[in-house]
């Protein structure tokens, strides 16, 4: 079970953030020229590329058993409640909605009111694309990272990743626009779930926490979350409605 | 600068709500570890109570960034 879940989870989380920057290099390819945009975001891949060959065996090789899981725990609560806040609020109608689309669309509108280089490189649209990739590639590295860390996990968590970038970047290279009519939000939000019931376990456990039904107990704590997170938008959704519906004074 | 503030937020998220939040969950379950001994009760029903902890930050930052 926990193999499926650290799978899904690492696959959807990285899909995602993949999606984002590929909204942003896609938009500097179609603005501008296409050489530019794979040479910036191939520069950001190698930085991202030797930060993951740092962080893994650095963490993995110097941090002892029980430790590890407390710090993966406490790195997946960080990443995993703060996509759920936000997950919470874009359901509740308090946040835009999550688009890859509308990131391509707003992108591409910025990249055409600035000149492009005539000839030679044309370096600002490689920073935008290098920029794009760098801050959604660290987030991806430091989540499959954490997911990664205790032993069990490895092999889920990178056959995950790796099946999200195969079909992310193929998804790209044959339609070269992002999807128009994918529920980002939603998956975002079951994303933050996932993430937060693994931090929570592996910090449970890192904190001496014996899980009833071992394994199995991360089923129960992904319920838990899932309906707390859907009673908290129906709840933020319901008061926003009823300030609305009250008379100004 | 802005990249390094755009790494700054992605890491520790949005508000200081969730780091601080997460920090002294965290800090509470290690007190009442060593408060309740080697083979005490935090043994079995820490998960729990590190879950319900967890909602109440969920909760709490929902209250103070969601405007």
């Amino acid at each position: 079970m926990a193999f499926v879940l650290t799978l899904a989870g690492s696959a959807l989380a990285v899909a995602l953030e993949l999606l984002e920057a590929l909204a942003i290099v896609l938009a500097v390819g179609a603005s501008r020229r296409w050489r530019d945009a794979v040479v910036g975001a191939a520069g950001a891949v190698a930085a991202c590329a030797l930060l993951a060959l740092l962080l893994g065996p650095l963490l993995v090789a110097r941090v002892a058993v029980e430790p590890l899981r407390l710090v993966v725990g406490a790195a997946l609560l960080l990443f995993g409640l703060e996509w759920l806040r936000k997950g919470i609020l874009r359901l509740a109608g308090r946040r835009a909605r999550s688009s890859s689309w509308r990131e391509y669309t707003e992108e591409r509108r910025a990249l055409d009111r600035e000149p492009a280089a005539a000839t030679g490189p044309d370096w600002a649209a490689r920073t935008v694309a290098f920029k794009g990739v760098l801050l959604e590639g660290v987030e991806v590295i430091l989540i499959v990272t954490a997911l990664a860390g205790p032993p069990a996990n490895r092999l889920p968590a990178l056959l995950g990743a790796g099946a999200a970038v195969v079909v992310t970047v193929a998804m790209g290279a044959i339609l070269h626009r992002p999807l128009r009519h994918l529920p980002e939000t939603e998956l975002k939000l079951a994303v933050g779930i996932v993430l937060t019931s693994f931090g929570a376990f592996f910090a449970g456990e890192g904190l001496g926490v014996r899980w009833p039904l071992g394994d199995a107990a991360l089923l129960a704590i992904v319920a838990v979350f899932g309906v707390a997170a859907w009673a908290m938008a129906a709840g933020l959704g319901r008061q926003d409605r009823r300030t609305a519906a009250e008379p100004a004074p | 600068m802005s990249v390094l503030r755009a790494l700054r937020r992605m890491i520790l998220g949005e508000t200081w709500t969730l780091p601080v939040g997460v920090a002294a969950v965290l800090g509470c379950g290690a007190v009442l570890r060593a408060v309740s001994g080697p083979e005490g009760w935090w043994h079995s029903a820490g998960g729990p109570v590190m879950v319900v902890l967890l909602l109440v930050l969920l909760a709490v930052s929902l209250r103070r960034g969601g405007r």
